[in-house]
């Protein structure tokens, strides 16, 4: 056994330093990398597809949608969709979601991570009337619009007339 | 030992110094996406596109500037370095096409500069910067008549 043992040490180590001199570990990562990359990009991992929207995490959660104090809605300012014929996902039929919208973040108590909701409005009918919910929290002057929920976020709408809110998860926060 | 000290925290604050692609998406998400929209595709008359477009600026060395000094960029919330973060990831996920083979990345140094000289007039400027591009680069050109 122990010229096998001394044959095996002999003939690795001659393989490894005859390697080591032909090769280098940045090319060998290089095309490690390629291949990895390129094999993902040719042939898919999986049979999924893999859209922004496939990618946003499904928090777990807790409590009533339709309640103010619901964690998704810790910056809005408004009437709950949910209350309205729709959902905190989706518009009441006979209104149109507008795109452009006004995002901020929330911490979510189940596991106390911090998502991105976007508050898109609900636009096309007159207001709706039930479950006004105003929490506010990071809601900023006009005078800085982009954290503004004061204003009518419907705008990219062809009927500006504000009917409710929703409160989309669209991806997690990073912790600082 | 103190000079491993040093070490220890020069690579700290290298980490901290780097770019972080999660972080630049994050920051787009926040402050960026409410009227960019998710793919930076814009909307029609009101906000205007940046993806398989921004990069055009890119070509014109007042284009590169005003990408920094369009008010949205230049009052943003976001401070130099994350702006200069976010920026060089947006034109690379968004417009990679459009740049110049001559590209290189912003810097922090050259976004703190710019953004302390916003531009007053964006619309006319945009307008301005990108006909003197178009004016050499036909694919830009093409792109505009599809945008009117």
């Amino acid at each position: 056994m122990n010229w096998l043992d001394k044959w095996l040490d002999r003939s690795v180590e001659k393989t490894t330093r005859g390697l080591a001199q032909r090769t280098s570990r940045r090319g060998f990562l290089g095309k490690f990398a390629g291949a990895v990359i390129g094999g993902a990009a040719t042939v898919p991992l999986l049979p999924v597809a893999r859209s922004q929207e496939a990618a946003t995490p499904a928090p777990l959660e807790e409590g009533d949608a339709n309640s103010c104090d619901y964690w998704r809605y810790c910056a809005i300012d408004g009437f709950l969709c949910g209350c309205c014929g729709g959902s905190m996902n989706s518009c009441p039929p006979g209104t149109e979601m507008s795109p452009i919208t006004w995002i901020g973040t929330c911490e979510n108590p189940v596991d106390g991570q911090n998502y991105i909701i976007s508050y898109n409005d609900c636009c096309g009918k007159a207001s709706c009337g039930n479950c006004l919910c105003q929490r506010n929290e990071g809601d900023r002057p006009v005078y800085n619009p982009r954290v503004a929920n004061d204003l009518n976020w419907c705008l990219g709408t062809t009927s500006a007339a504000y009917h409710c809110s929703t409160a989309i998860v669209i991806g997690a926060a990073l912790d600082d | 030992m103190i000079l491993r000290l040093v070490v220890l925290s020069l690579m700290f604050a290298a980490v901290h110094a780097t770019a972080d692609d999660e972080r630049a998406h994050v920051n787009y998400m926040l402050h960026c996406q409410g009227c960019h929209l998710p793919q930076a595709e814009g909307f029609a008359g009101r906000v205007p596109p940046m993806k398989d477009f921004v990069g055009f600026f890119l070509h014109s060395a007042e284009g590169r500037d005003f990408l920094i000094r369009v008010p949205g960029v230049a009052h943003s919330a976001l401070d130099d370095f994350e702006i200069t973060e976010l920026m060089n990831w947006l034109l690379q996920s968004f417009s990679a096409a459009q740049l110049p083979a001559t590209f290189t990345p912003f810097t922090v140094d050259e976004v703190a500069g710019l953004r302390r000289d916003p531009e007053s007039a964006p619309e006319a400027a945009r307008n301005e910067i990108l006909s003197k591009i178009a004016a050499d680069l036909p694919t830009l050109a093409v792109a505009l008549a599809h945008e009117e």
